[in-house]
């Protein structure tokens, strides 16, 4: 404690000694003018007005700098600046804390997933579908990354910023639905091979096991297709599908998004553009058939 | 020393064999991919006789016409309209041709961005309904007959409510019309999804994207087990041909406008409008008991994307009396292409148009108890149900064909011409470009 008491001494000195010179040099460079090369050779009562007009800014610029850095060398104010510092390690291992708690997660849920590999195999059953990984991996990003993407943005160009971190935010989640919805195709295939090599050994225990290679592709193209029939009606798998279709939906309507701000600034119409005018293309050709109906009906 | 029971020296002389056929099929294989091969579709020749946007209609002559109805066949948004002429041999259009039948295809085109806003109210409403008129002014005749396949079927039936007086006989095959079910994965799938966003999303639904999931619906075998399949055959020439052939018919995938396909999805497959005639289109409600011409429905067993479960109910629900259910042995495409198929489904279909060809309204509306409901082909008794592939149930049939042919005769003739005096067929412009 002492020690870092006597580091923050030593710390506060050099850092008032450096802000005494910066404040004094930029103190000499409003003297000079405002730093302005004067390559009219005019003197300042005959300058044109722009260039009084960009040394009085210059100077009151100046001025702010000067009076806000002088502040910083107040005791006080070093104090604070140094304690302002001093969080910014927590700041960071907080952080960093919660991408490791997320990490540690999902390697918790990755070894008890590992653990049951082992575990004996249930043909067409799926009500066992690991989906905690992927569940812990979208709530690790909804929790602990996400919310950087929905800080509020500022300034003129605030609306594209937004756009653009929605545009991110929504490949996440699309990138975690299509992996969830990739693991679910996969399933099927690591429980057949279990199930097969099982039937094998069976087999091979009663001295039944098939001469012709073919017959265990058949029947393991069977068993196959049996799982895939199993899993594909269950709801565990409708649900993964519909978040990967409306993952797929936000995320693309995001891209357009973006896509609109880049291209509107070019001489190309955008596809917003060209529905608006199809969709005025459609209704006018529809309004036409109505009244040819009609015309017709009332010549008739 | 306990002899071993896993016949090793068996399993290693198979390994031999195969690995010695595997290398020559490669071999020929080689030899029959790099020869020129016969894959095109639709080779039948036909004629474009009618456009209006992105909508055409081709025109099949027949050699020697014996029918006097020509037979429009309304196909779905998805995919293409060539599986009906898939390869000589296999074509439903060329049976039909065969029968004496002037055939009409709508060929729906490749919608773009602009056909966005297009509803299931312009599909039926607009393009079927001048085509038709088109097709009846060319004949000059007050009906025509219609024959649609899957979410066409649905679009035929929907049109044959909102406009009965145009339909001769109605033909629906694989259609589906009761969406609330749970037999089929599409259903299940479809009855909570967001998937009706995709269509907004990208301007129109992506055929590719349709695709895909068409292929997750069974991914051991559409994925993997098919293409071991072309593996095991790829050096016999017509396999090859054939394969290829559906290859270009499946990936062949126009995307279908964004408000069609919204509409299809929420008011059909999630609302389950259509079947319980609560269906809106341009304003109108689609009342199925306004359906009173005769309907032949026919669908198969093991569809997995429309299972007889979602076709089954719409005799039920129709205002006509001369229906007939007939549910073959076979899959979603097969009733089309499958050679057991096509000995069966197309001639069934002319012979049954040509069973009623005489009548009009007034007279199948009168008939009575001419319902029947037949089922997969060669399970039981009846000659003719033999030669059709279906089996009488026999609850409440009474087969029209059956009257006096004399008598049929005189009085459809009398009604024909009586029917003709009275609408005296409106010679109605239509929008389109006739070609």
């Amino acid at each position: 404690m002492t020690e870092k008491k006597k580091n923050e001494a030593g710390a506060e000195l050099l850092f008032a000694d450096w802000m005494k010179s910066v404040t004094d040099f930029w103190g000499e460079m409003v003297k000079t003018e405002g730093g302005i090369p004067d390559i009219f050779g005019l003197p300042s009562s005959v300058k044109p007005k722009g260039i009084r007009q960009t040394q009085k800014s210059w100077e009151t610029g100046s001025k702010i700098f000067q009076a806000v850095f002088s502040s910083f060398s107040s005791p006080e104010n070093m104090e604070a600046f140094f304690k302002g510092t001093d969080t910014l390690p927590d700041f960071f291992t907080s952080v960093q804390r919660q991408a490791w708690d997320g990490i540690f997660d999902l390697q918790k849920k990755w070894m008890e997933r590992m653990a049951r590999i082992g575990q004996e195999t249930k043909a067409y059953n799926f009500e066992d579908i690991d989906q905690e990984t992927f569940k812990t991996l979208r709530k690790i990003y909804e929790n602990e990354f996400r919310k950087f993407l929905h800080i509020p943005t500022l300034g003129l160009n605030r609306f594209q910023q937004e756009r653009m971190n929605n545009l991110i935010d929504r490949y996440a989640i699309f990138r975690t639905s299509v992996s969830e919805l990739l693991y679910m195709f996969y399933v099927p295939i690591e429980k057949t091979g279990a199930v097969v090599q099982e039937q094998i050994e069976e087999m091979a225990e009663k001295g039944e096991l098939f001469t012709d290679f073919k017959d265990y592709y058949n029947m393991w193209i069977r068993i196959l297709e049996g799982h895939y029939m199993t899993l594909l009606q269950s709801s565990e798998y409708t649900e993964v599908m519909d978040n990967a279709i409306q993952a797929n939906v936000d995320y693309v309507k995001a891209k357009e998004a973006v896509m609109y701000d880049q291209l509107q600034k070019l001489p190309i119409p955008t596809n917003k553009d060209m529905d608006e005018l199809c969709k005025d293309v459609y209704l006018l050709k529809k309004k036409v058939r109505e009244l040819t109906k009609k015309l017709e009906g009332a010549t008739e | 020393m306990s002899q071993s029971q896993i016949a090793v020296d068996l399993i290693l002389q198979k390994i031999t064999e195969q690995t010695e056929k595997a290398k020559s099929r490669v071999e020929k294989a080689s030899e029959v991919l790099l020869s020129p091969l016969k894959t095109d579709l639709a080779t039948t020749p036909f004629e474009y006789v009618y456009e209006e946007d992105r909508v055409r209609l081709k025109y099949y002559k027949p050699e020697q016409k014996k029918h006097k109805i020509p037979l429009l066949l309304i196909y779905a948004l998805i995919n293409r309209e060539t599986m009906l002429d898939l390869q000589p041999g296999r074509s439903v259009v060329q049976t039909f041709l065969d029968q004496g039948i002037d055939v009409y295809k709508i060929d729906w085109g490749y919608p773009t961005r602009k056909d966005k806003y297009i509803t299931i109210d312009d599909h039926v409403n607009w393009y079927i309904d001048n085509i038709v008129d088109f097709i009846r002014n060319r004949h000059d005749l007050p009906k025509i007959n219609i024959m649609g396949i899957c979410m066409g079927g649905a679009f035929s039936v929907m049109y044959s409510c909102l406009h009965p007086g145009k339909v001769k006989n109605l033909v629906t095959t694989v259609t589906p019309t009761n969406f609330d079910t749970d037999k089929g994965l599409l259903h299940i799938w479809m009855k909570n999804s967001h998937a009706f966003e995709l269509g907004d999303t990208y301007g129109n639904m992506p055929g590719d994207l349709m695709n895909l999931g068409f292929l997750l619906l069974n991914p051991a075998r559409l994925i993997l087990d098919k293409y071991v399949g072309f593996f095991e055959n790829m050096d016999n020439k017509d396999f090859v041909e054939n394969f290829v052939r559906m290859e270009k018919w499946i990936f062949d995938s126009p995307d279908v406008p964004a408000a069609t396909f919204q509409q299809f999805i929420t008011d059909c497959y999630q609302k389950n409008l259509l079947i319980q005639s609560k269906l809106e289109l341009g304003g109108k409600r689609v009342e199925l008991k306004n359906l009173t011409m005769p309907l032949l429905n026919i669908y198969g067993q093991y569809d997995h994307l429309v299972p007889p479960q979602a076709c089954e109910l719409l005799t039920k629900h129709v205002g006509s009396k001369d229906t007939e259910d007939i549910c073959l042995k076979t899959g979603h495409i097969g009733i089309y292409v499958s050679s057991k198929c096509q000995a069966l489904f197309a001639p069934k279909v002319a012979a049954w148009l040509k069973e009623r060809e005489g009548e009009d309204k007034a007279d199948h509306s009168s008939r009575t108890g001419s319902s029947k409901s037949v089922s997969a082909p060669g399970t039981d008794s009846g000659k003719k149900a033999d030669e059709t592939g279906a089996r009488k149930t026999g609850a409440k049939k009474t087969v029209a064909a059956k009257k006096t042919a004399a008598a049929k005769k005189t009085a459809a003739a009398k009604k024909t011409a009586a029917a003709k005096k009275k609408t005296a067929v409106k010679k109605k412009k239509t929008p389109g470009r006739k070609v």
